[in-house]
Parts: C-alpha cells; structure tokens; sequence
C-alpha cells in the first residue's frame, strides 16, 4: 500500500473525528472568505481616482497588516487540530514501522486535502456573502462588483492557505517523528520572564516616539506611511513581547485568590501556557488598540470636518468610520473562529479526564465555567490593559473625541462589548456537554 | 476474620440488577451486598460485566431494573436508581470516592491541587482544603511532593494522589477500576498496599474491579462474575485482615 493510498484509507473518520474535521473544515473556510474579503475590498480601492485610490491604499494596506495576524491565527489553530487529530493515529503507523518520511508525507497530504475542502467552502462562502458586503459604502457608493477578486488573487489566496496548512502540519509533526512515542506529558510550567515587559515598555517608547514625531520628520505621504507601518510593525512586537507575561500576571493573580473549584481551575489553565493563551487573545489587544486609535481619530475627522466641499475629501471621515468597523468586526469574527477551534481541540484533548470527572460527579458545569474563565478572564484583560494602555497613550485624542464626538467612540466601543460577546459564545460551542457523548 | 463493622447494615444492597446494551446481556439479576469497611474484589473475564456492576453500584449508570440501596449511619436509607441524574452527581461528590486506572488526575494542578479539588468541589474553603490535602498525601508517602505537577510524578505516585483524592472527603465506600492495571508489580502492590491500607484504616469500604487474582487475593472478598451472573462469592484467605 503505498503513502497515497494509505492517507486515504485513514481519512475515513469515525465520530470525534468527524466533529474536528467538521470544525477544521469551517475554521478554514471562515478564514478563506475573510481574506479573499479583505484582499478584494482593499483592491477595490485601485478603483477609485487616482488622487483618491492614493489616500484610501495605504489606509487599506494598513487595515489589511493589521488582519494578517488574527487571519494566520485561524489557519494555524486549523491546522493544529487538524494535525493534532492524526497523532493518535499516526503515532501507532510510527511505532508499526513507518517511515519520518511516510508519516510526515500522511500528515501533510491529509492536512492539506481537507485544507482544500475547506478553502473550496470558503471560496462559496465568500460569493454567498459578497452581495452583502458589495453593499457597504466608501466614497459615497457601494462597493459593488469591486468585491469580486480577480482569479489570480483567488487562486494565490487558495495556495496560502494550502501552503499553510501544510507548514503547520509538519511543524506539529516534528515531535512525532523523533520520538515514536509522541509523548506529550506536560512537566514544566513555563514562566514568561519580567525582560518581556522591561523590553516591551522600551518599546512602547519607541512607538510613542516613532508616532509624536511622523508630522515633524515625515515629508511625503509615503514616508509617513513607511512610518506607520514601521510603528505599528514595532507595536505588533511590543504586544508579543508584554503579552504573555502580562497573562501570566493576571493567571497567578488569579490563582493568589482563587477561592472556588472553577477559579482554581481557570487560573490553572491560564498558567499552563501564557503564550499559546496569547496567541489567543492577542488580536483582541489589537482590536483595542485599533478601536482606541481608529475610532477616536475616525471621530474626531468627522466633528472636525470642513464645510462640504463636493469632492473625496467629504466622505473621508465616514468612510474612516466603517473601516475601522470593518476591521474590529473581522478581528472578532477571527478571534471567535479560532477559540472554538483552539476550545474544541482542547475538550477532545480532555475527553477521557472529562469523563472520568463526570464519573466522580464533577459536573461538566463545573469544568465549563473554568473553561470560560480561563478564555475570558485573558480576553477581557487584554482587550481593557490595551484600551486603557492606548487610550493613555493617546490621551488627548481620545479626550477630545470623548467629549466631540461620543456617538462614534460609542458605535465602536459597542462593536468590542459585541466582538467579546461573539468570542464567549464561540467559548461555549466547546462545551464538554456539547463536544463530548458519554 | 474480624469484621467489627458487620453488625452495621450493608452499606450497598444491590438486588436484582439488569442491564443489557443492545443483544449483550451485561447484568443478569445481580444481588450484591457490600458491608461497611469491607474490601471487596469483583473478578471475571473481559466482558463478564464487572464495570458495569461497580457503575451501577457507584450510581454512574442506572440499571435497567433492580435496586441499589445506600444506607449510611444516621442517614435515611435511599435507593440509587430512582435519584435523577444530578442527585446522583451530587451522591457520587459525597459519598463516594473513585480510583480509575490512569487515575484521571488533572494535569494543570499541583497533586495538592488535585486533592483539594474534592474537597472544594463540597464547600470546603480552598484555605482549609490545601493543608487536608498535604495531611492526605503526606499519610500516603508523598510528602514534599505537593507542589508537583502530575507530569513531574511516576505512575505510581500520581495514582496514589488519586487514592488520597478518592479519601479525603467524607466517602464511605471508595470504587476503583482496575488501579493497578497500568503499573507494574511492584509499584502494583506499592499502591495496592496505600490503597487498601488506608482505606481500612479509615474504615470506609473498598469496591474494586480487577483481573490480577494476586490483587483480588488481598480483599476480605471475591465476588466471580460470567456473562452478567454472579458464579461466586467467597471469602478471601489473605484479606487484609484475614
């Protein structure tokens, strides 16, 4: 029986597995119609008039730098749940004999065929949902057929996702070759060291300078946007840096007062990885920074807004808004997808322990709601520390849009408290009670 | 042999007890008593139904017909199989204690964590729980190894943390599935001593599921089971306290 024929035969699934190819086929199907969405709706812009597409461009450039990250963080839990759904199985082909090589040919031709289901899903979704969002307005008018991509962007997307699901499914594998056994006994608690914040407030410095000095040092609009970019570059690495130590932070002060089973728990869980609970949550902390600058800057072009002049210039403020929207609302849908793919993974881990617990009469209620806490505890820690953070930062801009412009600042605060609302019930689609059939 | 609790009532009285999944007759008009501080070892082949009693008697499945009785000191006697399923929940939490073959601990808690759990999971403040649990584990032969992790412990440690977690709260009948089955012998009988002793000691009653005749030897009693019928039940030479 050769490779081929061998990853065919194990692709017929039984019940759990049925349940995570499901939810991996989805996740990689939600996050190809995002990004063809997003890469078609920044396209759009090279549409528009020159003088015009020249402001809009980078603008969409920087909203689509800021989606690459939530973006990948969906295919990659994908892909990790895909290939983590095989280790059982290809572990036990490893210990029978198989070759790195075979296994690692298995792994990726699996990963990558339902990667292409789920792409081919994604790619019909998209169409489904294009009428719709053809009818969002920049510039005064919809965006109509400018959302359809053209068919090689199409198809580079499609290889993207392929390319990564391929790539994660042989980053995950490099245990399981080495070791036959595949062992993933968890032993030490890793502890995000305090250089993180040290390094991350250095940082911080760097991008308060980088941003108070653009309107001195830059000369051109492209130097200006090589500046923010270079920012929000720095700032991206900032939050990598302070953010697992920061979640390990709020994990042991959980655990320093955690008084009931499910807090004990949740602290627990939080303390198990600070950085793999980081990659979770991160694009939230993003969101806040992008609600904060975005929404108060959006705001504030839109009270201080000159008398209608007939040209682009009009729409500038409102069509600031709806980007900003957009973009929350597509880093909240990602970070939902990929906490029920990340949760879902996580309960299939558990499913015996659950079980056993159940036995004991741990009710599954109680393992939830540490489940909960332990995703939303992070989430909402990030999403505030960061808001405040910029919010701090920028104190003066959001100050004055507080004050001119409340009804902006609140639509987007209200698309966060609605993106939260979204990642919780993402949180609950994972419930054991849900996932798990005794 | 000495049994001074047997002048109490039967801890468990199971009677008549059925339960079939599908064509597969797994209980068969089973009649079972358990007195209190008794270690009883059920035996029988892959299939005999041995899980299937000791689910039924601990209220973790509901038979299809029979009875199980429990009947605690200076509690009203109450019939298992007719509790809804939260009220079994909550029996299991209370009154009972359970030691699994890979002894289901869980991974993110300290072994000190992990016994506290059953205590908090019953009211006890996390504050009075963790000094229980150390006292627990510490009787058990783990102490200094509180902190640890269950990854950082060996086999037979971390079933003994199930055993000290299956202890600690107020259970007077523990249930063990096969809880040496994964060890090898000599850490077997490490833990099958732990297990045995302390539950004496402490006078609760011992269910336990195994195939090891070795195991089943050092229980006061044997009960044989074949395709869902009791064929035996017998009084062990080398109990404990034979």
């Amino acid at each position: 029986m050769n490779t081929l024929q061998l990853a065919w035969m194990l692709t017929r699934a039984g019940g759990g597995q049925r349940r995570v190819r499901a939810l991996t086929l989805g996740a990689y199907a939600v996050v190809s119609a995002l990004v063809l969405i997003v890469v078609a709706g920044a396209l759009s812009f090279t549409r528009l008039p020159e003088e015009t597409a020249a402001f809009y461009l980078p603008l969409a450039g920087i909203a689509v730098v800021l989606l690459i990250v939530p973006l990948v963080l969906v295919g990659a839990s994908a892909a990790r749940l895909s290939a983590r759904s095989q280790d059982r199985t290809l572990s036990t082909l490893r210990l029978l004999g198989a070759t790195g090589g075979q296994v690692r040919a298995i792994s990726v031709l699996q990963s990558v065929g339902t990667a292409a289901l789920g792409a081919l899903g994604g790619v019909l979704l998209y169409l489904a949902c294009a009428p719709l969002v053809a009818l969002v307005n920049f510039q005064g008018a919809p965006i109509g057929a400018g959302i359809f991509a053209p068919l090689p962007v199409l198809l580079a997307v499609l290889a993207a996702v392929l390319l990564l699901a391929a790539g994660s499914s042989l980053a995950g594998l490099r245990k399981l070759v080495i070791s036959p056994l595949a062992v993933r006994q968890r032993v030490n608690v890793p502890r995000p060291s305090w250089v993180r914040a040290v390094l991350g407030v250095a940082g911080i410095a760097l991008v308060y300078g980088l941003f108070s000095s653009l309107g001195a040092v830059a000369q051109s609009i492209a130097m200006m946007v090589a500046m923010l970019m270079m920012g929000l570059g720095t700032g991206l690495l900032v939050l990598n840096l302070i953010g697992p130590w920061m979640i390990s932070v709020i994990g042991r002060r959980k655990l320093a007062t955690a008084q009931s089973p499910e807090q004990l728990l949740a602290s627990r869980m939080i303390l198990e990885s600070p950085k793999a609970i980081w990659r979770q949550v991160a694009p939230l902390a993003m969101a806040a920074f992008v609600a904060v600058v975005g929404g108060s800057g959006a705001a504030l072009m839109n009270q201080g807004a000159p008398e209608p002049t007939g040209g682009w210039e009009d729409y500038i403020s409102g069509d600031m808004l709806t980007g900003v929207l957009l973009t929350l609302a597509i880093i909240f849908l990602c970070v939902a997808a990929s906490t029920a793919i990340t949760q879902a993974a996580g309960t299939l881990d558990a499913a015996e322990l659950y079980q056993g617990l159940g036995k004991m009469g741990l009710t599954s209620k109680t393992m939830n709601r540490a489940r909960v806490q332990a995703v939303m505890i992070p989430a909402l820690g990030a999403a505030l520390i960061f808001a405040v953070g910029s919010g701090v930062l920028l104190l003066p801009l959001v100050g004055i849009a507080m004050i001119m412009a409340p009804l902006s600042l609140a639509m987007v605060v209200l698309t966060c408290v609605a993106g939260l609302v979204l990642v919780r019930l993402a949180v609950q689609l994972a419930a054991p009670s849900r996932m798990l059939t005794r | 042999m000495n049994f001074a609790h047997h002048a109490l009532p039967n801890v468990l009285e199971a009677q008549q007890l059925r339960r079939s999944f599908g064509t597969t007759i797994a209980l068969d008009a089973v009649d079972l008593s358990v007195a209190p501080g008794e270690a009883l070892a059920i035996m029988g082949p892959s299939g005999s139904g041995k899980s299937t009693l000791l689910h039924a008697l601990a209220g973790i499945e509901t038979p299809d017909a029979g009875s199980v009785m429990l009947q605690l000191p200076g509690r009203t006697p109450v019939d298992i199989t007719t509790l809804s399923d939260t009220a079994r929940s909550a029996l299991r939490r209370e009154s009972f204690g359970f030691v699994f073959q890979d002894g289901l601990l869980i991974p993110e808690l300290t072994a000190q964590e992990n016994v506290a759990m059953a205590l908090m999971i019953n009211g006890v403040p996390r504050a009075a729980a963790l000094p229980r649990a150390v006292q627990a584990l510490g009787q058990l032969g783990l102490g200094g190894m509180e902190e640890r992790r269950i990854g950082q412990l060996s086999g037979g440690q971390a079933q003994r943390v199930a055993i000290a977690r299956a202890q600690i709260g107020s259970a007077a009948v523990i249930f063990a599935d096969e809880p040496t089955g994964a060890l090898d012998s000599v850490t077997g009988s490490e833990v099958l001593d732990a297990l045995l002793g302390s539950t004496i000691r402490q006078g609760k009653s011992l269910v336990m599921v195994t195939h090891d005749e070795s195991v089943a030897a050092r229980c006061d009693r044997i009960v044989r089971l074949r395709d869902g019928r009791i064929v035996a039940d017998e009084r062990s030479n080398q109990g404990e306290r034979a």
